[in-house]
């Protein structure tokens, strides 16, 4: 039954909340760090959404990015390096009713946390994952990271990195369950906009890669890509990212793609330059684990007493059975 | 010759018989010829008996016994003995219906059980081992019924239960939930409150092993100091712990446990009754109760989330009654059965079944019709049969808010689906059932009974859906009836002749076959020797379609056979002939209602042949100048074409910036910080937090040049110098150039 009454009453006295309702603080982002950008994006769309804050909730791991859910004025999780993924899915897994965003870096996501993304892929729970991916370790002062160019000098390979760089979008495609791509680049806040809003509204695991410039570190990485709008491939499409005219006008590298075509996915996601920015899959039909689990099971006294009874009982020495164990053999 | 016919077609048009030469037809057991292949049921594959299964969801409800047969045998007869399997289980199959004739009843297990037991006595291993195989694999098990006067009742019964069952599953899993969450927030509070913290209550909850183990006074000392004082308001204290005796008293779901804690008197409702005015008696008197349960739910579900505000929401709850509940908030509480008999429907229980109808209240009814021939206490100038199914069932349909569904018997099973339809459905519903069991009238079982009043329009099926859309087509359904598009059903019938050679010949079935299956009206008919057979005796059906003027010379006659399967003609008095004019009649409105013939459809249909061959003619006129047919399509206005999104697009209204001021593309800003780093007074964010120029005289030039060199992503423009004595202004000028 839903509750009709109470839906009405809820929609009567619905609070409506301004940007500065999920502001926490002065970021401590670099001035000029993208961080910004995205943290922007993802305030007015929780205003836009008409978010409840207690109703939402931003993990993270460790690293730049990870400094997050302290910015926002929601529920936060600043998890450890790479686990924020585990978090967010015990989150979900107990309280189904949540929004809940993940925001990981390149590191957090890609080093050492590569094992929960791949099993997070699996499991498509609805979770928002955010990869800023700045391609260096900017909080421990530039190191290489695994989706660093290569070539790419930093303190950890004064002659350049040795290894190419992992792409996190291709990852993504060829793990069994995906069910949302998308790539944004920081410097065009709108597309970052339509495109998080896009994965907000997906049932499932969504995963945004943020191509993001780290101006302390990495200056000037993505000048090129930022001063060529023809080196930014818009992907548009009905079913995907709708490009509005003005930006149409900047933006004239476009290119028809539908989101419900994998293996077209996967070719746009190797194409490194020029830099393809938009959705490039979705599939709303892959099963979601909370459901598969059926999460949200009502916690009353006598189940938590008879969990936690069961998992006591796995270490419980029977003072019977040892005493048989320890009897002489006569 | 001629005296014969006379003497006949006095009987046809004063229903007496004059002379000699027609027979009185009781006691010959006549019956129409189609029967001729129904005599014994239990030789038959057909719908009936039907399993009303246990524990069952959506419309696997009730299932029919051939079905369940077919199901196992697709099961276990896979290998080389397939087919001797599926030859035994037919035979099981057959033993379970000549059970049920026999008068048995129970569940699907028992009676198979029996059946399999009597053949197994006169049968050989390989027979047992069919049947060991097969109970094995019988998954299925509920009460079988066999089309009987008690079907129906037990049926719909069946369906509103697991209709129901669905609802009270759906009830309990929202009333734990509801009741955890509402416990929980008093729980927290306990455990937060000076007694919850005290010395002796830590102590208890850690239980009595390791009560020695801790110092239970220093944590209390320490928990009491750190927490947070605020404790729950004692108005809403109260207001949880009343909603929590709501919920936990409520009458209208049975929780689990709930019957052993309670005391007899308390049980849960019952919502089945036999008479309409019981139902709505209790209907109103539960209404009270049904307000509190609902505002508790509704309450709770704020509380929880604790939106629950005692300035907006007091008031309106308080005010909260009948008229706050709509059908939403009504559709979770039980619906009501009532199961009544035609024969009860009268005086105050009509009044009453009107009052549910006209009202709207979630009251499902079955009617059932035990007999459609009856004579009613107005005498015998009108025939009228089943008059009180038709009153009902347009009494039902006038009101437009009733779903109606009206069938046999012998047709529930095929309309299962509208069944549960019909009491998921938010309002009121009526199941005008005829059943078939006429009692001695007549010595047909009661399928074929209820099969032949639908066969023959008597009792057309038909289902009238309120919840299925807006108009007549999407509302009423006729397609259940056989051969819906005629006035009467046709059906090929062969007999052998004297000289043993087939004659085909198609046969209607109407009112007047049916009719002549009830003893009641033997007297209506009359049998014509084979030796006075004349061309003058055509069949009803060729009789009913002529119009009534040219058929004085015509008598209308009726193929029957008897017990052994001779044929007989039987002529009919013009009474019934009249009476089953009068019943096509009916269903051509029931036609039209269905949207099949219908005469404004039709008559629209011929308006608009004629214009439209009108226009064919004036252009076949005006044809011969061939410029004339052209350019039919004339290039449409310039299309807006795929890519729109990519083209510029003109309409914009793009503000142009002088160079001479200062300004930043706000729609590209990324928020970065670095200009309002600079000068937050002369660069601001917006309500979306881009930035932009907010004061240029709050800053100097320099400040507006080194705010666009240090801009990641060079949106800032900075204009010219809007102070001339602005020291370095030549350098700065140079330097703000790439940014104009």
């Amino acid at each position: 039954m839903t509750m009709t009454a109470t839906q009405c009453l809820l929609q009567m006295y619905d609070e409506h909340y301004d940007l500065e309702d999920y502001q926490s603080g002065v970021p401590r982002w670099c001035t000029g760090c993208g961080d910004n950008a995205i943290l922007a994006a993802v305030q007015r769309l929780c205003r836009d959404e008409n978010l409840r804050p207690e109703k939402t909730a931003f993990i993270s791991g460790i690293g730049c990015s990870s400094r997050f859910p302290h910015y926002m004025k929601t529920y936060g999780f600043h998890g450890i390096h790479g686990r924020a993924l585990p978090i967010a899915e015990g989150v979900k897994m107990a309280r189904p009713d949540l929004h809940v965003f993940v925001n990981t870096g390149d590191g957090d996501c890609c080093s050492i946390g590569a094992a929960h993304w791949i099993h997070a892929i699996r499991y498509n729970m609805n979770l928002t994952l955010m990869l800023h991916d700045n391609q260096i370790y900017g909080l421990t002062k530039m190191q290489a990271s695994p989706t660093s160019p290569l070539g790419t000098k930093s303190n950890t390979t004064p002659r350049g990195s040795y290894l190419e760089a992992l792409n996190p979008l291709s990852v993504t495609l060829g793990v069994q369950n995906v069910s949302f791509v998308a790539q944004a680049v920081d410097w065009i806040p709108e597309m970052l906009y339509d495109i998080i809003k896009a994965a907000y509204h997906h049932k499932g695991f969504s995963f945004i890669r943020i191509v993001q410039r780290c101006p302390e570190w990495l200056p000037e990485m993505f000048e090129p890509w930022m001063h060529d709008p023809n080196r930014i491939l818009v992907l548009n499409h009905e079913n995907g990212l709708q490009v509005s005219a003005s930006l149409a006008k900047v933006y004239k590298n476009q290119q028809a793609h539908d989101p419900s075509d994998l293996n077209r996915a996967r070719e746009i996601a190797s194409n490194l330059d020029p830099i393809p920015v938009g959705i490039l899959y979705r599939n709303p039909d892959v099963p979601r684990y909370e459901e598969v689990r059926h999460a949200g099971q009502m916690r009353s006294t006598d189940l938590i007493e008879k969990g936690l009874n069961a998992e006591f009982d796995k270490f419980t020495v029977w003072p019977q059975e040892t005493e048989a164990q320890t009897q002489p053999v006569m | 010759m001629h005296s014969e016919l006379q003497a006949q077609l006095a009987f046809h048009l004063t229903g007496n018989r004059p002379g000699a030469g027609l027979e009185v037809v009781a006691g010959l057991g006549l019956h129409p010829a189609l029967f001729a292949g129904y005599r014994d049921l239990t030789k038959l594959r057909y719908d009936f008996p039907l399993v009303l299964v246990q524990n069952a969801t959506d419309r696997g409800f009730v299932q029919c016994l051939s079905a369940i047969v077919d199901g196992v045998v697709h099961e276990i007869a896979q290998g080389d003995d397939g087919e001797r399997l599926t030859r035994h289980l037919l035979r099981l199959e057959q033993e379970i219906r000549v059970l049920m004739a026999e008068g048995a009843s129970g569940a699907l297990s028992a009676l198979w059980e029996k059946a399999a037991g009597r053949l197994a006595a006169r049968g050989d291993d390989l027979l047992k081992d069919s049947l060991n195989r097969a109970s094995t694999a019988l998954k299925i098990d509920g009460k079988v019924v066999d089309c009987s006067s008690s079907m129906p009742a037990d049926l719909i019964n069946h369906a509103w239960a697991s209709v129901q069952e669905k609802k009270a599953s759906k009830f309990r899993e929202d009333l734990a939930r509801l009741t955890q969450k509402l416990s929980d927030i008093l729980q927290v509070d306990r455990v937060r409150s000076k007694a919850g913290q005290s010395a002796e209550s830590l102590k208890a909850s850690v239980g009595a092993s390791h009560g020695e183990d801790f110092d239970f006074q220093t944590m209390s000392r320490l928990l009491t100091k750190s927490s947070p004082k605020a404790t729950l308001p004692e108005s809403r204290r109260r207001r949880i712990e009343s909603l929590l005796s709501v919920l936990k008293s409520q009458r209208f779901f049975a929780v689990q446990g709930s019957v052993d804690k309670r005391g007899a008197g308390e049980k849960t409702h019952s919502f089945v009754f036999e008479q309409c005015t019981a139902a709505l008696a209790a209907y109103r008197e539960r209404m009270p109760e049904a307000i509190e349960l609902a505002k508790a739910v509704a309450i709770a579900g704020l509380e929880i989330e604790g939106e629950y505000n005692e300035a907006k929401h007091d008031a309106f709850f308080k005010e909260f009654d009948a008229a706050g509940l709509d059908e939403r908030d009504l559709a979770m509480f039980p619906d009501y059965l009532v199961l009544i008999s035609a024969e009860k429907l009268q005086g105050v229980e009509n009044d009453k079944l009107m009052e549910v109808f006209s009202a709207g209240l979630p009251v499902k009814i079955l009617v059932q019709t035990d007999d459609l021939l009856e004579a009613l206490p107005a005498g015998d100038a009108h025939l009228a049969i089943g008059v009180r199914s038709k009153q009902l069932a347009s009494m039902a349909l006038g009101l437009n808010e009733v779903y109606v569904l009206q069938s046999s018997g012998s047709n529930l099973f095929q309309f299962r689906d509208r069944i549960l339809k019909g009491i998921a459905y938010a309002g009121p519903a009526l199941f005008s059932v005829f059943s078939g069991s006429t009692g001695k009238a007549a010595d047909l079982p009661p399928y074929l009974t209820a099969a032949a009043a639908m066969e023959s329009r008597v009792f057309p099926a038909f289902t009238y859906d309120p919840s299925a859309g807006a108009d007549w087509a999407s509302r009423f359904y006729l397609e259940g009836n056989p051969q819906v598009d005629r006035d009467w059903p046709v059906q090929s019938f062969a007999y052998e002749d004297a000289e043993l050679q087939k004659i085909p010949q198609d046969l209607v079935f109407t009112l007047v076959d049916f009719v002549a299956c009830d003893q009641r009206y033997a007297r209506h008919f009359a049998r014509v020797p084979q030796a006075k057979w004349n061309a003058s005796m055509v069949p009803v059906g060729e009789c009913l379609a002529g119009d009534t003027q040219s058929l004085s010379e015509k008598i209308p006659c009726l193929l029957m056979v008897d017990r052994d399967d001779v044929l007989h003609k039987v002529i009919v008095d013009d009474k019934l002939i009249q009476e089953a004019r009068r019943c096509r009649e009916m269903w051509h409105s029931l036609q039209e209602l269905g949207g099949i013939h219908n005469s404004h459809a039709e008559r629209l249909l011929a308006r608009e042949r004629k214009v439209w061959e009108e226009r064919q003619q004036h252009e076949v006129a005006v044809a011969p100048k061939p410029a004339a047919a052209a350019p039919a399509a004339t290039p449409a206005a310039p299309v807006a074409t795929a890519d729109a999104a990519a083209m510029p697009a003109p309409a914009e209204p793009e503000q142009e910036k002088s160079s001479d001021e200062p300004y930043i593309e706000t729609p590209r800003c990324t928020s970065c910080d670095e200009c309002t780093q600079i000068n937050n007074v002369m660069f601001g964010y917006d309500a979306n937090k881009q930035a932009s120029v907010v004061n240029p005289d709050a800053g100097t030039y320099r400040q507006l040049v080194e705010a666009a060199e240090s801009c990641q992503v060079s949106i800032i423009h900075p204009g010219k110098p809007r102070n001339p004595n602005e020291a370095g202004l030549e350098e700065l000028i140079k330097r703000a150039e790439p940014f104009l």
